[in-house]
């Protein structure tokens, strides 16, 4: 369980980011995070990996409040979220099977079983014979299922995702979509992706959580994207 | 995976980034042997000099020559006033004859000059050798107030210009490595820096999915170390080998002052020490490189 408790971010330019917002997210559960550009998305998704500390309010992973965490136990933090970043954030030197790698080589894990983990995440996104490629030599598609696969291959109880269909054309993003929906299925991962994708949001029918002026707008039960657009 | 293995793993994982990008690591490298080789031969000067300087100590320092008619308990007494100042390591009597028998062993191959010398042409004398080259001065004082002393011969000057070099090589050594080693550890801030630099999206993504500071810190401190473990051991050898190269014009220079052999232990303290030092320069070096330009969230 996820649990926002009144959380606040306010920039030092006096930029409110996000305004008291609560909300609660059971484990494996799907979630949509809806809203035009700039209403706090990325913001809401960065709170969790303590990218940004709120200004005021609590942040719980199951019993954990995060935000109580000394800097030091952060990056151990980190390895319990898989983020899926919006500008994919890969590293371009890298083969596809060395940046998939890059969770469990910081974990201390050995050669041997980075290789079989790393297959296995490979297989289970379809890029299994393009491991020795380079992110340049993938489609946007497989850029996206790379990004995807390593935010995933250290079976982290929570996958951020945002904006992971940006980009891309529809029949490749509900490619991504599906393979995130099947992570949430078979891992019971919980998956929170952030989106202005109607099509996608519609066609899913899971939760949505609406954000305007970094507030939650609506949180419905198997919304739609337009619904709650008009609500607002 | 053992703490071990995962330590080897860094090491591997520097060592390749050095080979990717291997023009910054040799400016690195040159400035440090060069900073160490320096080291290295203003403390073999150093050494070498007090090798020198101990030399001379040990030599009598003070020579005072009796008039002929001086009895030997005006001797005996200027023996005792000597001893008791506490600086005197040795006084010696040379009698007459002692000096005729020096005399002539330093003059065995000049027959003209052994011809007609005997013991009383030559004077009485003590040697005088002090602790500490700074007391010539004194016991020298002491002995010329006795008028039975008819000469005092003493290389006062020597010992003082010799230590005045000495001091003058210690402060110019300390000065001249100071600043050397003060540019090999900017250069080691400027190397690392630039390298944080390139690789700030890549340490900002190991951060994100996890990454301990210390698991990002510490390729570049195996990298400050690396810097300073070859840098001081390629100074070591090249000293080594200079040393080696001109032992025998060295050793011709200082005549019987023997330097030569050096015992080799000597080569493993100076490249242990320098190592030292170096590792610490270089790791101290990565550590406020990363302190000034790794900025994590």
């Amino acid at each position: 369980m996820i649990k926002l408790d009144k959380v606040t971010k306010k920039y030092p330019s006096g930029q409110i980011a996000l305004d008291d917002i609560s909300l609660e997210i059971a484990e494996g559960e799907f979630m949509f995070l809806v809203g035009p550009s700039g209403v706090g998305k990325t913001t809401f998704l960065r709170l969790f990996t303590r990218e940004v500390h709120p200004s005021s309010g609590r942040i719980f992973i199951g019993e954990q409040d995060i935000l109580a965490l000394p800097a030091k136990k952060v990056p151990y933090l980190r390895r319990r979220i898989g983020t899926v970043f919006q500008d994919f954030k890969l590293l371009l030197n890298r083969t596809i099977f060395e940046n998939v790698a890059v969770p469990l080589e910081v974990t201390g894990k050995s050669d041997k079983e980075i290789e079989r983990e790393v297959s296995e995440i490979l297989e289970k996104v379809g890029l299994l014979e393009k491991a020795n490629s380079f992110p340049i030599q993938l489609s946007g598609g497989e850029v996206q299922r790379t990004a995807i696969a390593r935010a995933i291959v250290s079976r982290p109880q929570v996958l951020l995702a945002d904006e992971p269909t940006a980009d891309l054309d529809p029949f490749t993003a509900e490619g991504v979509v599906d393979l995130l929906e099947k992570i949430n299925k078979e891992l019971k991962t919980t998956v929170i992706m952030a989106t202005h994708n109607v099509q996608i949001v519609n066609k899913y029918k899971k939760r949505v959580v609406s954000m305007k002026e970094g507030k939650i707008n609506s949180d419905e039960k198997e919304g739609r994207y337009e619904a709650v657009q008009k609500d607002s | 995976m053992t703490k071990r293995r995962a330590d080897m793993k860094q090491f591997k994982k520097t060592v390749k980034i050095l080979r990717r990008s291997p023009y910054q690591a040799i400016a690195a490298l040159l400035t440090m042997s060069l900073t160490f080789f320096v080291s290295s031969v203003f403390v073999v000067l150093i050494i070498g000099g007090q090798v020198v300087l101990n030399y001379i100590e040990q030599r009598p320092q003070v020579i005072a020559f009796f008039k002929d008619e001086t009895p030997n308990s005006k001797i005996t007494e200027i023996i005792n006033k000597v001893k008791s100042t506490g600086v005197a390591k040795e006084v010696k009597f040379v009698s007459k004859d002692e000096a005729l028998a020096i005399y002539r062993e330093r003059n065995k191959d000049e027959p003209l000059l052994l011809q007609s010398v005997s013991a009383d042409f030559l004077p009485a004398s003590i040697d005088i050798s002090v602790i500490q080259a700074q007391d010539v001065q004194k016991v020298t004082g002491i002995v010329k107030s006795y008028p039975d002393v008819e000469k005092v011969i003493t290389p006062e000057d020597l010992v003082k210009q010799l230590v005045k070099w000495t001091t003058t090589l210690r402060l110019g050594g300390i000065i001249f490595v100071s600043t050397l080693m003060s540019i090999s550890f900017l250069i080691i801030i400027m190397v690392v820096g630039m390298r944080i630099a390139l690789r700030r999206d890549e340490i900002n993504i190991m951060s994100l999915v996890g990454a301990t500071r210390s698991y990002i810190a510490k390729p570049f401190l195996i990298e400050g170390a690396i810097y300073g473990l070859i840098g001081a051991s390629v100074a070591t050898f090249l000293t080594y080998v200079l040393l080696l190269a001109n032992a025998r014009s060295i050793q011709d220079f200082l005549g019987p002052i023997q330097i030569f052999p050096i015992d080799p232990l000597f080569f493993v303290y100076l490249w242990v020490g320098e190592c030292a030092v170096a590792v610490f320069l270089g790791v101290a070096g990565a550590s406020l490189a990363l302190y000034r330009y790794l900025r994590i969230k």
